[in-house]
Parts: structure tokens; C-alpha cells; sequence
């Protein structure tokens, strides 16, 4: 008896240990990781994790978007400015299950995200309780990695392995299911965030086999008209630089893929132009000529190439890829260089001799000419009253020198972009490329801006996509980030429009728009909104645009009907290319 | 068309079966059989999945596909000759009074098949072998009332010197 009184005399009184809860590791993993910017959207099941967040708003800033897909796109925005895994945020259910599209397109151009996701509580799972949805099993065909979380103790691993899987090799979407039980409880251990440096069953090959890069160099060496086909892969290895030394060591044209534009500045002297069915004339035409086709860090999209038994089949291909997938997937590869686009070409260069190509490059100019007369010219120096798209671009392009970052939607104008914006820097557009997803634009530039806040990022959107995501003009006005909005207004969806011109027989089958008045709508929302439809007064209305130091709209009445060429049908060979 | 066996070495996760089985999918490819086991590696699962196709770049192009999938550790493709494999069938047989009395010595020595349970007016009899093997069996069991049949997915083995798992990426793996 006594002594039991001096133990508790003696004895201060011990709280039981409390360890983080899941949503406090959640957001310490995020501070860990050096996540600064965060897009969600709150709901029911993701609650702990706000609440949480509410005390981490002085480390982690959070960006309320209008919409979950507003969220998806602004990370992938984010994403390809930084490099860094962009993180959405959103709740179970439809908040899930509105960021699948922009996973689906994180996907497709490689662009890491880390989506965060709440789950029903643990014990709820599997019966249909309120908002929930297999997320899992649903976004598994379009993640590179997805899991679910039900106890707070697996957070701190877990959340490491997605910024690892998201950011590393070639980049894609990872999505985490948290339940709510997760989030609430409290860990069983202290905290310890270690970083994740390798998985077992995931090592992706940055360094090429010495053995690839000599059978590379030997035909690089030995060819006649080799032809550098650039892709995506170029800004993610950040390899810029490696491929202006070598393209100028080697004296070879390099086109760029739409995902890969700006990676070499449109006044290189090896830059021949970009390949697609809405590419150049020559980069389209002259890859049946080539004798070589040294392909880096793209994968050979049916957008590309048009119809795979009609092309290259002369030439011998080196493919320079990450994914050893891509390998032989579309193209069979002569020489297949499995690694990171950077490391390849720096063991490439001491090995590929200092050659002249002047002649083959001569061959890509011929048909520039060509291309300015029969499509440029019309798009740039017409005599009508209307503003056509292509001169709208190509003023904005040298207004802003070519430095800008642009930001494009998905059909007509996104093409025109391509064709009349003129890159100098690296890493300047952000667009939907495998996807085509219409409403990517708005958020995706916002998420640029807060990625890239000293570059000008100017959006350009048709008057179709800007429609499915208008809400985030919401987001920007609440941001106050000067994102320049452009909106390219023809009353149609244009690009359906041109090809039920071209092969339905002009049959318009519901095409045509009608639109609300944008400026207006700009203005409710509380930015700042012009519109111009008089070609005498683009140039300063770009100018106003461009010296805005807010957030602010321009919309750009363009003529109706206007088509874009040059255009591979498709489905045929890029010999086929029409330029009217 | 031809036979192809795909060995698929996987880190234990839940929902990894979905993540292999839509890459077939997606591409309109059938499964002919399918087995999943633990395997002498803790943590390691072993998917053995039998398709027949008659373009073997089309094979090839599924492989890299799933050897793409994050939690997968191996994947490696094999034709008939390459390896020994087996399935197992069991036949329930009605042998109800007055009827066809089974052969047990045949069935033993000559099918090398045996009887594992004996009803009272049935017998289960299991019969190991190839699908080859098995399918004429089925019909040499066809000589009495068939009541159930079913077989496994097949399992195989590389003849190859090493085990397997020896081509598993390196780490600390804990033997079973």
C-alpha cells in the first residue's frame, strides 16, 4: 500500500504518446517532399486532410480551383513548368472521378502528378456508401501507379514511393486512395519521411548500355540524310542543350514532335520545323527520303507517322527512349538506345563525327517555300476584313519575341499555335497532345503561371474548349496571377467543322456555336476582358493584353471558315499531305 | 497460332491482377489460363498465363506492356518446347448400381490417372497432365456418366539451368 502511494506521489502523470494523425503525415509529406503549391478542391471524405492543411497554410499554399478536372490540369500545368510532380487534392467520389481525365492525359504526355484522393472510412468500403466509388480499380488503366491507403502508419512510405514513381523514369500520374480512416486516426510511431531512392521492381535505366550507344553512333555515322525526329523526352531529360550540340556537331534537321516543340529554338539552323498531320511540309514529306531516322524521346504517335506501312520504311531508325515499351511498340527500331534523352546524347556526341549536311538541310528549305506560298501567305497576308487565326499567332509571337509560354486548348487554333508561334526558349508550350483534351487550356496555364511565375504565360483557347472549363476564371480572378487569356472566336467547333468540310461532305452536323457574350462573362468573374474583331486594331489590343499586369481576356473574333493545312488525312501516308 | 506461356514475377499487391489482366484487355487478347501462386521468394507472386496467338510481335509488345507495370519484377515468355508444364483436371463420375464398373487398372497404369474420393454412387478421379493429355482423357471418361469436370490453369517450368527467381532484380529476398 505505501508504496504504491509514493509511486504516484513520485510519479508525474504520463500522457500516452500522440504520434501525427494521417492527414498532419499527409501534409508533413508534402512539406518533406518541398511541395509549395497544392490544386484541390475539399469534400466529405478528404476533410481531416484540410483541416490538417489549415495549419500547414503558411508552408503549403493551397489553390482552390472551381472544378476537380480545373484542379487535374492546373497540377499538369504546374507540372511541366517545374519538372516537379504536381499535387491535386480532391475528395471521394465524383471529386475522384472528375480528375480522370486529367490523369488520362497526364498519362499520355508524361507529366507527373501525385493526386490525392479521399476515401469513405475503411469499414465503409465495398458498401456503396455515400460518394464512394472504386477509384482504384477505375483510374488504374490511366495511372502509372495507384494505391490505397488505409492505415495512417503507411502514409509516410507510401507518399514517398508516389513522388519517386510520379517524377522518375518517364514521368506520369500516380494516384493515392485515402480512406477517411487513414486520414483521422493518429500514426502508432513518430513521424519519419525518407525519401524514396529505389523499388525493386521499378528501376528505370537513365544510363544507356555502352553497346546501344556504339551500334547508335555507327549508323549515325554512316548515314546520308539522317533526320532528328525530337520529342517530349528532350524537356523532360531537360536535354535542350545536348540536342543543340549535336544536331550542330552532326549537321543533321531535327523536327520536333508537337510535345517536344521548343526544344530547339525555331532559329537554329538545323530546325527544319515540326512533324504531325498539321506539321511542316518538309518535316512531314522528307521523312520518306531520309536514310536514317534518329528518334529521341518520342513514340512514333499515329499522329506522326499517318499510316505505319507507308512510313520510313527506307530508313534505318535509332530510338532513343526511356520506356523500353516505346521500343518496337509502333516502329521497329535498328538500333534501340534504352535511357534518359540527356545521358544518351552526352555518350552520343564524343562518338558521332563533326559532318556537313548542308545539301539534305537545303532540301527542307525547298519545301518551306512552297508551304509559304501555298498556306502561310494566306494565313499572314491577306487582304480581308477578317482576322485570321494564323496572323493573330504570328503578331503575338513577335510581340513577345518567342519567349513567351503559350498554352493551348485542343483543335484549330492549337495547330495554328504550333504553325506561327515562333519558340526561342525551351520548354514554352504546354498543351494536350495524346489526350486532345478540349477545356485543358485555362487551368493548365493558371497551374504554368503559379509554376513559372516569371514567365509571360499566355493562354490560347477556341471558343469550344473554353466553354467546358470557364469556372477557373473563377480561380485566376481569386489568384490575381496575370494569366493572359486569348480566346480565338470563330462560332465553330472548328476542327470538326474542317474535317466534315473535307471528308463528310460539308454535312455540319452540329458544329456550329452559340456563344455567350465572353466579355461580359470575363468581366463577372472580375477580369479584365476586351474583345477585337477589326484587324487594324489587333496590334494594340495585343499590346493593351501584353502590358496587362492582371489577369486579362482577349477575345479575338477570327474568320469562320478557315481551314488548316497542311493536313494528313487521316489514316494516310504523310506522302498524302494536302496543303489546300 | 501458337502457344505462349507468360511467367509473370509480381511484388504481393492488392489489385495487381486487374492491373496485368486489362492490359489484355485493352489489346482484345484472350486468356486461356491463368494461375496464381506464392512463390519460393516471400513477398513474390508468380502469375503463369497461357494465350495463343499467331503473331509472336504482338506477344512480345503485351510483355514489355506488362513488364512496364511498377509492381511487376519479371516477365518472361516461353513456347511449349521451352518448358515442362502441367494442368489438373478432376471428373466426378456417376457410377450408380448396374452400371459400366470402372477400370481402375487402366485408368492407373494406362491414363495415369488415379480415384481420390469414392461417394457412394460417384468417384472423383484426378488426372494430371497436358491440355493435350487431359482432353483425351475426357473422352475416355466419356465411357461413363460425366456428372463434373473442371481442370487448372497450367503451370510450368523454364528448362533452363537456374530456377526463375535466380533473374529477379537484386535485393535482400527472404526464401519461404
Amino acid at each position: 500500500m505505501a508504496n504504491t502511494q509514493t509511486m504516484t506521489a513520485e510519479m508525474p502523470m504520463i500522457e500516452p504518446t500522440k504520434f501525427l494523425s494521417g492527414a498532419q503525415a499527409i501534409m508533413q509529406c508534402l512539406v518533406e517532399n518541398n511541395v509549395k503549391t497544392i490544386f484541390g478542391y475539399p469534400g466529405g471524405a478528404i476533410m481531416p486532410t484540410y483541416d490538417a492543411l489549415y495549419d500547414y497554410q503558411d508552408r503549403i499554399k493551397h489553390i482552390l480551383v472551381r472544378h476537380e478536372q480545373g484542379a487535374g490540369h492546373a497540377a499538369q500545368g504546374y507540372a511541366r513548368m517545374t519538372g516537379r510532380a504536381g499535387v491535386a487534392i480532391v475528395t471521394s467520389g465524383p471529386g475522384a472521378t472528375n480528375l480522370m481525365t486529367p490523369i488520362a492525359d497526364a498519362l499520355l504526355d508524361s507529366t507527373p502528378l501525385v493526386c490525392l484522393v479521399g476515401q469513405v472510412k475503411a469499414n465503409l468500403l465495398g458498401t456503396d456508401a455515400f460518394q464512394e466509388c472504386d477509384i482504384i480499380g477505375m483510374s488504374m488503366p490511366v495511372t502509372k501507379w495507384n494505391y490505397q491507403i488505409t492505415d495512417a502508419d503507411e502514409i509516410p512510405e507510401i507518399m514517398a514511393k508516389a513522388f519517386y514513381i510520379a517524377e522518375s523514369g518517364r514521368p506520369g500520374p500516380v494516384l493515392l486512395d485515402i480512406t477517411r480512416t487513414a486520414q483521422a486516426d493518429f500514426m502508432t510511431k513518430p513521424f519519419v519521411y525518407k525519401p524514396c531512392e529505389e523499388i525493386v521492381s521499378y528501376r528505370p535505366r537513365y544510363i544507356p548500355k555502352q553497346s546501344q550507344i556504339e551500334e547508335a553512333a555507327k549508323l549515325i555515322n554512316a548515314a546520308q540524310k539522317p533526320y532528328i525526329f525530337a520529342g517530349h523526352g528532350i524537356l523532360i531529360a531537360k536535354a535542350e542543350e545536348e540536342l543543340n550540340e549535336f544536331a550542330r556537331k552532326t549537321d543533321i534537321p531535327v523536327a520536333t514532335t508537337l510535345l517536344g516543340m521548343s526544344a530547339l529554338p525555331h532559329n537554329h539552323p538545323n530546325y527544319i520545323g515540326w512533324l504531325g498531320m498539321h506539321g511542316n511540309y518538309g518535316a512531314n514529306v522528307l521523312t520518306n527520303e531520309a536514310d536514317l531516322i534518329i528518334a529521341i524521346g518520342m513514340r512514333f504517335d499515329d499522329r506522326v507517322t499517318g499510316d505505319l506501312a507507308q512510313f520510313i520504311t527506307q530508313a534505318k531508325v535509332v530510338h532513343i527512349d526511356i520506356d523500353p515499351a516505346e521500343i518496337n511498340k509502333n516502329i521497329k527500331a535498328d538500333a534501340p538506345v534504352v535511357g534518359d534523352a540527356k545521358e544518351a546524347l552526352k555518350a552520343l556526341l564524343p562518338l558521332v563525327k563533326e559532318r556537313k549536311h548542308t545539301k539534305w538541310i537545303a532540301e527542307f528549305k525547298k519545301y518551306d517555300e512552297i508551304e509559304f506560298e501555298k498556306v502561310s501567305k494566306r494565313d499572314l497576308f491577306h487582304d480581308g476584313d477578317k482576322i485570321k487565326m494564323g496572323e493573330a499567332v504570328a503578331m503575338l509571337s513577335k510581340k513577345t519575341k518567342g519567349e513567351a509560354v503559350t498554352v493551348t486548348d485542343v483543335g484549330q487554333h492549337q495547330m495554328i499555335v504550333n504553325r506561327y508561334y515562333e519558340y526561342m526558349k525551351p520548354n514554352s508550350l504546354v498543351t494536350s497532345g495524346g489526350a486532345g483534351t478540349m477545356g485543358f487550356a485555362l487551368p493548365a496555364a493558371f497551374g504554368a503561371k503559379v509554376g513559372a511565375p516569371d514567365r509571360e504565360v499566355i493562354a490560347l483557347i477556341g471558343d469550344g474548349g473554353f466553354q467546358m472549363t470557364i469556372q477557373e476564371l473563377g480561380t485566376i480572378a481569386q489568384s490575381g496571377l496575370p494569366v493572359k487569356i486569348i480566346i480565338l472566336n470563330n462560332n465553330f467547333l472548328g476542327m470538326v467543322r474542317q474535317w466534315q468540310q473535307l471528308f463528310f461532305e460539308k454535312r455540319y452536323s452540329f458544329v456550329e456555336l452559340q456563344n455567350p457574350d465572353f466579355i461580359a462573362i470575363s468581366k463577372g468573374f472580375g477580369i479584365d476582358a476586351h474583345k477585337v474583331s477589326d484587324r487594324a486594331e489587333l496590334s494594340t489590343e495585343l499590346d493593351k493584353m501584353l502590358a496587362a499586369t492582371t489577369p486579362y481576356l482577349l477575345e479575338i473574333v477570327c474568320e469562320k471558315e478557315e481551314n488548316v493545312f497542311p493536313m494528313v488525312p487521316a489514316g494516310g501516308g504523310v506522302a498524302s499531305i494536302r496543303l489546300e | 497460332m501458337t502457344t505462349f506461356t507468360l511467367s509473370i514475377f509480381t511484388t504481393n499487391t492488392i489489385g495487381l491482377l486487374n492491373r496485368i489482366t486489362i492490359i489484355f484487355t485493352r489489346r482484345r487478347l484472350n486468356i486461356e489460363s491463368l494461375t496464381v501462386c506464392e512463390t519460393e521468394r516471400k513477398g513474390v507472386s508468380r502469375f503463369t498465363i497461357v494465350m495463343r496467338h499467331e503473331d509472336r510481335d504482338t506477344v512480345e509488345k503485351l510483355v514489355r506492356q506488362i513488364r512496364k507495370v511498377v509492381d511487376v519484377l519479371a516477365v518472361f515468355g516461353y513456347l511449349d518446347h521451352e518448358i515442362v508444364f502441367n494442368e489438373i483436371a478432376l471428373f466426378k463420375l456417376a457410377t450408380p448400381l448396374g452400371g459400366t464398373a470402372l477400370n481402375i487398372k487402366e485408368i492407373n497404369l494406362d491414363w495415369n490417372a488415379k480415384v481420390v474420393h469414392w461417394g457412394l454412387d460417384y468417384v472423383v478421379i484426378e488426372k494430371n497432365g497436358t491440355e493435350v493429355e487431359i482432353a483425351e482423357f475426357y473422352q475416355y471418361m466419356k465411357n461413363w456418366e460425366i456428372l463434373e469436370y473442371l481442370k487448372s490453369g497450367r503451370v510450368a517450368v523454364g528448362k533452363t539451368e537456374k530456377g526463375l527467381v535466380e533473374y529477379l532484380p537484386e535485393s535482400d529476398w527472404e526464401t519461404v
